[in-house]
């Protein structure tokens, strides 16, 4: 039966009770039993996110945006919460027809020249119709209602669920922003406007772009040009050359530092599902539901760290950096010491290692992401008292790097990074 | 004078939209089918031909509506190719769509219909004949296109869909969420819902009981609804139980 988001404040209490209930249980069951940690993450993990497959619409988007923003989230989570992305409520025709009508005025055969009723492709709060208008091909994103206001109590399943896991961490403010990036990403408008805004800046030949029809456009309902091409998947289903690929990774890796460095914003959801492979090496960009703009002087503060990390600067002068952009606080010189090299060395490492030599071969280096999990996952497991609020532009950049090389590594694509630490030089 | 059936139907249009602009400006029982002659501009014996009642003229509208509603299905393109929930849900969704500009009149009957002892209830089924020939058709094609087997009750299934479809207006009337979403999402998933009993055995193994429950628990529902106005949040959380178990 196709498992419908349920309604109301008490059908959804009870879902959503019936979730905590059975946390409370498992926890009291690993005091008594004490039992293997990794097992009883995953049996947790399990049900909450049975439970969010129920409550579904916004959690698909939550469960990405707590990947995001909670690197120290086991592992059995994770892997959960990718999972979790393909439940996504579809749209009937009846709703679709409605939807529009309600979002643009109009019933889709009088909004559009042709409007196709069966979606081509799942997005996480809704579905991707075909259409037509002055000739011109468009993909139309339909949300589902109602989706906004689930949000808030949607997040507060995650508040208590994430509580327990944060060993006595402060998770408020992560929490905050999570809600704060989902309501943006909710809202269509936004979307439309970031996409406009990418398309007028970046200008690269091999870089497309939908442009977007705002009067077909709302919060919910967003039109723009369709791009015909390949997504990631059928892309390396097609057996691409091992130059071909080099040259998609050289062309997101250096987008993506083009943007923030002369746009100051970045494109921060590294879902592959968010570029379109097209014919003659061309890459479309879609999907600017999560665009960051990034502040000048913390950019120049970034980027100096960051240039100060691979000229291999001594520890000292980086916690300095590090305390002025807000990741680490001031404490004792010893304390800030052991911080900084139980918990954030391991990861500024990981960011820079690609970035050290003139390319960095992510064929050779194939357990890359391993190592990365692996070495998150140690991290979180330390106990650290005091609470640390982490930057969040910060975190928002490399968060998107170590997804983008995590792609690189599945693609098995080399880069180059002449044309990066150039950018980053010139900033200085 | 002759009057061609396409001039009548225009008049009676027309008085019916000035009939419902003046009750929602004044009220139902202050709107005088004298002052709404004036505002359609035809003259007093002409309205009281129409429509002999201002009641007569509320059935009338409804019926209206319905008329309305499934030409707007006739003009979707490839509606045959729509699932038997997705016509039904298109229906009443396009029925709500047309209420949508007269919502302050249709507060006004429902009022009158679930709490005033003006209207009975029972009248309303006078007005639904289009609807269920309607229903009853799309039904007969599902079965016939096997894309459902023969449901037990068949020949109640449209009167029970008109039920169905008065609560939803009713919920709908009081719906104050953003564009109405919830009443969209409350049709969407009971519908799915009722879609899924379709089309498993569940109904020819516990049908009985299981028609049965529905029924009640429908009829019930709008009982309570119709005797007291404060129920209408026990209602929600009746149907919330009858369609998430
Ligand atoms: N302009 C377009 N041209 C071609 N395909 C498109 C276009 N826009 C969207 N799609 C298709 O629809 C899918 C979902 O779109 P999009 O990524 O914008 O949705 P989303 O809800 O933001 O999803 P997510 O956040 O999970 O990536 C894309 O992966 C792509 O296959």
């Amino acid at each position: 039966m196709d498992n419908a988001l349920p309604t109301g404040k008490l059908s959804r209490g009870k879902v959503v009770g019936k979730a905590l209930l059975k946390i409370g249980a498992k926890k009291t069951k690993r005091f008594v039993t004490n039992g293997d940690k990794t097992q009883n993450h995953e049996a947790i993990a399990d049900i909450i996110f049975d439970a969010l497959g129920e409550l579904k619409g916004v959690s698909v988007k939550i469960a990405q945006q707590v990947a995001l923003g909670m690197p120290f989230l086991p592992p059995a989570y994770l892997e959960k919460i990718s999972k979790s992305f393909n439940a996504i409520p579809s749209i009937n025709k009846a709703l679709v027809r409605k939807i529009i009508k309600t979002e643009l005025g109009l019933y889709p055969q009088d909004a559009f020249e042709s409007f196709e009723m069966t979606a081509f492709a799942a997005a996480s709060l809704g579905q991707v119709h075909l259409a037509t208008k002055d000739g011109k091909q468009l993909a139309v994103k339909v949300q589902y209602p109602g989706i906004k206001k689930s949000i808030e109590s949607d997040m507060s399943l995650i508040h208590f669920g994430m509580k327990r896991f944060a060993k006595g961490q402060n998770v408020d403010h992560i929490i905050g922003e999570i809600e704060e990036r989902l309501y943006e990403e909710v809202d269509y408008v936004l979307e439309a406007k970031n996409c406009a805004f990418f398309r007028e800046n970046i200008d690269n030949k091999n870089i497309i772009i939908p442009k977007v029809y705002p009067a077909l456009s709302s919060e919910k309902v967003l039109t723009t040009s369709f791009l015909e091409g390949l997504n990631f998947d059928s892309y390396m289903a097609s057996n691409p050359t091992q130059e071909e690929k080099d040259n998609y990774a050289q062309l997101i890796f250096d987008t993506f530092f083009y943007a923030l460095y002369t746009l100051k914003h970045i494109h921060a959801d590294p879902n592959p599902g968010n570029f379109l492979f097209l014919e003659n090496g061309k890459l479309g960009l879609i999907d600017f539901g999560c665009v960051k703009r990034v502040e000048d002087d913390f950019l120049t503060q970034y980027n100096q760290l960051h240039l100060n990390l691979l000229e291999e600067d001594d520890d000292q002068s980086i916690i300095k950096q590090y305390v002025t952009l807000g990741m680490i606080e001031e404490q004792t010189e010893e304390e800030m010491l052991t911080f900084y090299r139980e918990i954030i060395k391991p990861l500024d490492t990981l960011y820079k290692e690609p970035l050290v030599g003139e390319c960095y071969d992510f064929k050779v280096n194939n357990d890359f992401s391993k190592r990365g999990f692996e070495m998150i996952f140690e991290v979180q497991q330390k106990q650290f008292h005091s609470v640390h609020k982490l930057n969040e532009q910060f975190l928002f950049i490399n968060r998107t790097l170590l997804g983008y090389y995590a792609l690189f590594e599945k693609m098995g694509a080399k880069i180059e990074t002449g044309y990066v630490k150039n950018l980053m030089k010139e900033y200085r | 004078m002759k009057i061609t059936q396409s001039a009548k139907e225009k008049t009676k249009i027309k008085i019916l939209q000035s009939a419902v602009d003046l009750i929602i400006e004044k009220g139902f029982d202050n709107a005088s089918l004298r002052e709404m002659a004036k505002n359609a501009g035809v003259s007093n014996p002409t309205i009281y031909n129409y429509f002999p009642s201002k009641e007569k003229l509320l059935y009338a509208y409804i019926e209206q509506k319905h008329k309305e509603a499934i030409a707007s299905l006739q003009e979707i393109e490839d509606f045959q190719t729509y699932t038997l929930r997705e016509q039904l849900q298109t229906l009443i969704e396009t029925e709500l769509e047309l209420y949508l500009e007269d919502r302050e009149f249709i507060i006004q009957i429902a009022d009158m219909v679930f709490h005033a002892s003006g209207l009975k209830m029972g009248k309303l089924y006078e007005t639904n004949a289009l609807f269920i020939e309607t229903v009853d058709e799309m039904l007969s094609i599902a079965i016939e296109a096997e894309e459902i087997a023969e449901p037990p009750f068949r020949e109640h299934m449209p009167k029970l869909f008109w039920d169905y479809y008065i609560m939803v207006v009713a919920y709908w009337v009081k719906d104050d969420s953003e564009m109405f979403e919830n009443t969209t999402q409350l049709l969407d998933h009971s519908l799915g819902l009722a879609e899924a009993v379709l089309h498993s055995d569940m109904l020819s193994k516990a049908s009985d009981l299981g028609m049965f429950f529905f029924k009640t628990h429908m009829l019930n529902s709008l009982q309570k609804f119709a005797t007291k106005k404060e129920s209408f949040s026990k209602i929600k959380r009746k149907l919330g139980e009858v369609l998430h178990g």
